[in-house]
């Protein structure tokens, strides 16, 4: 059912379920990483690269900036259909949000990943 | 009660007609439900904190690049009226944060009467607060 949901053949529905779990990823992995610099504290440089350093953290902040990066397009997309309503302006917009994204995703990777 | 303040309005609905429907809404005279403010925070906290991702990760990358930016990073952050922002964003984090779990509540079915539904937009604006205040205490003490 929620799989069928995800097709192409319900884009709204897909989209309203996509925005749910990647902000369900996220909440879940915000708690983790709060509870994580509580236990460690990471006050000093070197410490707060470790707590960058194990490779399920980093996979695990990865997933998060996936998730981040769909909702923003979801919900500024969403914001761009409500108050921009010329179709041009809201296509170079549309377009642009994309664009931006993109770099964000490449720029947390190289970050994460690097 | 209730019947008869519907029966009314529709009533005076009719009496006026479609043509005497106001033309032009002047937003200050709209008062908003407590569950439409929080709605449309939920929103503006969003596009807020959509806005702040190149910083966000700015300061990831600096803190993350070397001791010396990392303590340039730690005394940007210092600065009270950096403390000032970063507190407005956080408050704009933890309002999403809460708001977006009443949506995910509610997607299961859960507190969606109008009378429940006001309460956890109630809920969801003091946690945000709270939130926010113990940020505060942490940040300035």
């Amino acid at each position: 059912m929620l799989i069928e949901l995800l097709t192409k053949r319900y884009p709204g529905m897909r989209a309203w379920l996509t925005q749910r779990l990647s902000g369900l990823v996220m909440a879940i992995y915000c708690v983790i990483a709060l509870i994580r610099f509580l236990v460690l504290q990471p006050n000093y440089y070197e410490a707060w690269v470790d707590f960058f350093q194990p490779w399920w953290w980093r996979l695990a902040s990865l997933l998060f900036w996936m998730s981040l990066l769909i909702h923003a397009w979801l919900g500024m997309r969403d914001v761009f259909k409500d108050y921009v309503p010329n179709p041009n302006i809201r296509g170079v917009l549309v377009k642009l949000l994309v664009v931006v994204l993109w770099l964000y995703l490449a720029w947390a990777t190289w970050l994460l990943l690097g | 009660m209730q019947n008869n303040k519907l029966e009314n309005s529709q009533k005076i609905k009719q009496a006026n007609g479609q043509k005497n429907r106001p033309k032009n809404l002047n937003l200050l005279t709209i008062k908003l439900p407590i569950n439409a403010l929080v709605s449309i925070l939920h929103r503006a906290t969003g596009c807020v904190l959509f806005l702040m991702l190149p910083v966000i990760l700015l300061l990831l990358q600096w803190s993350l690049s070397s001791a010396l930016h990392f303590e340039t990073v730690i005394a940007i952050l210092h600065s009270p009226f950096i403390k000032l922002m970063l507190l407005g964003l956080a408050w704009a984090f933890f309002h999403h944060f809460f708001a977006g779990i009443r949506h995910l509540a509610m997607d299961v079915h859960w507190m969606t009467t109008l009378m429940k539904a006001r309460y956890t937009s109630k809920v969801v604006l003091v946690l945000g607060v709270i939130a926010t205040l113990i940020l505060a205490v942490k940040l300035w003490l």
